[in-house]
């Protein structure tokens, strides 16, 4: 209801008017020509006959001449009727066939219907502005693990997507500008089950008006934007809630790290990857000089990263706007230049332009001077996906991939991303303790992960923490086997935040305190162990004796009437 | 990790026995309300008492447990228990206080009431059943 109910209200006025104009004349006229009556006599049809008579000739059904034959006079007036009538019915007709097929009119219909399916939501859903290559990637990941989502594009064909793609759970989408306050409502920015708002508008200044009018709108809504170039980040790092995903930088600093922490990046990829699967390998990067081609935003990054890890680079780029710099060679990307950049004594090339062809030219000249350079492609569109694998390059770089990861791991696992952060700034061994407990843990698999909440609202962990707080749980014993206290859980803590602190790597005889939180990463299903805590009767004392306490009075007085016998 | 010997899990006395008398009491209550629900010699007094007796003692052994499942294990036997009194004492005011025969329209009433509680002691066998399958799965 609401705007477009009266937008159509305004559109109808005219030929309702028309209508109602139309039918009026005939009726007074039909119901005051004097006619013959049943019994032979003068009579007038009266309003009721002559408005059931005209009700079937305006609509051209026609039943005939009711109740009695009519009289001459009659029949004139009712074929004057039956030509207005008809031409304003097919007048009104029109303007309403018309109006459905009005753009305007179906996007404000499809706006309103959107907002109301919003307003309805039970369950809670992620909000995702932009729905290009990232936004797509993101949608979909979400829906695989089980999120409900709402997707706001500016572009009509781009939402229209959504409904030939494979979704376990249809996203809502409209398309409109969530630059908008009132498109950002109706999207359900305000609304009570959403609970994040993922901003990944194509450029940077569109992402930052979304951004800063999201957080405007709803103070406590957890936000997170793209954001690329150095500006937007600035301005959005200077609002508070507003958590920001670059993917150029994320993928510059693992490419450093690369380099200069490799036991730091083998970590955050052994915990970032798929769970289940096999570990994945570390690159190995060669040290020397490389190539970048593309000194855009992105090469940039790179060779911010390239010079800290101690490599040496030389760029080229045909952008005759960019300012001059020593190592930047502005000429084409031919063989020449190439040589130029030292590509024979180069160990990598990193083909970072913004156009596919481009960069899988560059690759293939690069090649043919040296075929053992270390390659690093960037691919720009998901359709030259199997042109950019055919390169066979040791590295790609999708932005969509590294966003829609970096955001997955914002909103599934927050205390990872802690944990990843803590991790890039510690200047001690933390890389290697880690490495070593997630090796005793799950081998050379990717760990699942979860998050251990010492909630004492938990029946089963209030009487640890409430009866009996001086003995209450240890971080070690939610790592024994809750059935057979024999056995020990596959799983090690990497993380627990008590009151905003953090403590790494925590050690098993920590007591913990009601509101702690623990980020576990082990094999599947220890989870869901682990998590029979939370229920009465707590596995506790099973676990810290092997014996299963009496619970009730009776086997209490005979247990302990058995003690004293002994 | 954390034990300092290794622990045997041992029988726990007090889940077989409380087990044994929360069935004892199902099948019992049962025995006694199988049969045409007005023909009088197809329900035992006897049964009907050991039922009674049976759910007393589930209501007694449960006493003192705080866990949930505990609580509503009681309160189940506590409505089958109920339950069974008051047809015990549907069949005491017919025969000994009012001093008739037993007919059949009141021991329909008794075994009606004995149905009730019948239905009460299944949900007490699931609610067993269910912490035991949550235990070891």
């Amino acid at each position: 209801m609401g705007e477009p109910f009266f937008l159509i209200l305004r559109r109808l006025r005219r030929p309702l008017l028309a209508v109602i104009g139309t039918i009026a004349i005939s009726i007074l006229g039909l119901a005051n020509i004097p006619g013959i009556g049943a019994d032979g006599n003068p009579a007038t049809l009266g309003y009721f006959h002559a408005f059931y008579i005209m009700s079937f000739t305006a609509t051209t059904i026609g039943l005939g001449e009711v109740p009695y034959a009519f009289s001459e006079a009659q029949r004139l007036w009712i074929i004057f009727s039956i030509y207005i009538s008809v031409i304003a019915w097919a007048y009104a007709l029109g303007v309403v066939f018309h109006m459905t097929r009005d753009p305007a009119f179906r996007m404000a219909l499809a706006r309103s219907h959107f907002a109301a399916r919003v307003r309805r939501q039970t369950e809670p859903f992620i909000l995702v502005i932009g729905y290009g290559q990232s936004g797509m990637v993101l949608a979909r990941m979400l829906d695989r693990i089980g999120y409900n989502s709402v997707v706001v594009d500016p572009h009509p064909e781009r939402v229209a997507r959504i409904e030939t793609q494979e979704y376990q759970r249809m996203p809502l989408f409209v398309a409109g500008d969530g630059r908008w306050p009132e498109v950002l409502v109706d999207a359900g920015v305000t609304h009570p089950q959403c609970q994040t708002m993922v901003v990944l508008a194509g450029d940077d200044d569109t992402a930052q008006a979304v951004a800063i009018g999201g957080s405007a709108l709803n103070p406590n809504l957890r936000i997170i934007t793209r954001a690329r170039s150095e500006m937007a980040v600035t301005n959005l790092e200077s609002f508070h809630g507003i958590e920001i995903v670059n993917p150029y930088e994320t993928f510059a600093f693992n490419l450093g790290q690369d380099f200069s922490a490799p036991e730091k990046i083998r970590v955050r990829e052994w915990l970032t990857g798929l769970p289940g699967a096999k570990r994945p390998d570390v690159l190995k990067l060669p040290a020397g000089h490389w190539v970048i081609c593309g000194f855009g935003r992105f090469g940039h990054y790179i060779a911010q990263a390239l010079a800290r890890a101690g490599a040496t680079w030389t760029a080229i780029d045909n952008n005759p706007a960019f300012s001059p710099e020593p190592s930047l060679l502005q000429k084409s990307y031919s063989q020449e230049t190439l040589s130029e950049a030292g590509i024979e004594q180069a160990v990598g090339i990193v083909a970072c332009t913004d156009r596919d062809a481009i960069n899988l030219t560059a690759v293939r000249s690069a090649r043919a001077l040296n075929p053992d350079l270390f390659v690093a492609v960037r691919q720009m569109h998901a359709s030259n996906a199997s042109l950019v694998e055919a390169t066979q390059a040791d590295l790609r770089f999708i932005q969509a991939e590294i966003t829609s990861h970096e955001v997955r791991q914002l909103i599934t696992s927050p205390l990872l991303n802690r944990f990843l952060l803590a991790l890039r700034a510690d200047t001690g061994d933390l890389a290697q303790r880690a490495s070593n407990q997630l090796e005793a843990t799950v081998q050379d698999r990717v760990p699942f992960l979860w998050v251990f909440s010492c909630m004492a609202a938990y029946p089963g962990l209030r009487e640890a923490f409430e009866y009996d707080p001086e003995n209450s749980l240890r971080l070690g014993d939610l790592l024994v086997h809750p059935h057979d206290p024999s056995r020990s859980l596959q799983a090690t803590a990497l993380m627990l935040v008590r009151n905003d602190g953090e403590i790494l790597l925590p050690e098993s005889y920590l007591r913990l305190q009601s509101s702690d939180r623990i980020l576990f990463a082990g094999a599947k299903g220890i989870e869901a162990l682990q998590k029979r805590h939370y229920l009465t009767p707590s596995p506790l004392p099973l676990i810290r004796t092997g014996v299963e306490p009496p619970r009730s009075w009776v086997f209490k007085k005979l247990e302990a009437w058995r003690m004293a016998k002994r | 990790m954390l034990s300092d010997s290794p622990k045997e899990t041992v029988l726990n006395l007090e889940k077989v026995i409380f087990g044994f008398f929360v069935i004892l009491a199902c099948t019992l209550n049962a025995g006694f309300f199988i049969g045409e629900i007005d023909v009088v010699y197809a329900h035992n007094a006897t049964e009907l008492f050991a039922a009674l007796i049976v759910n007393i003692v589930v209501v007694i052994l449960k006493i003192g447990d705080r866990t949930q499942i505990g609580a509503l294990q009681m309160a189940t036997s506590l409505a089958a228990t109920l339950q069974l009194i008051l047809s015990c004492l549907v069949w005491l005011w017919h025969v000994q206080i009012s001093g008739q025969p037993m007919d059949a329209p009141t021991m329909a009433t008794i075994v009606s009431l004995a149905g009730g509680a019948l239905l009460a002691n299944v949900i007490s066998v699931v609610l067993l059943i269910g912490e035991t399958l949550r235990n070891t799965r």
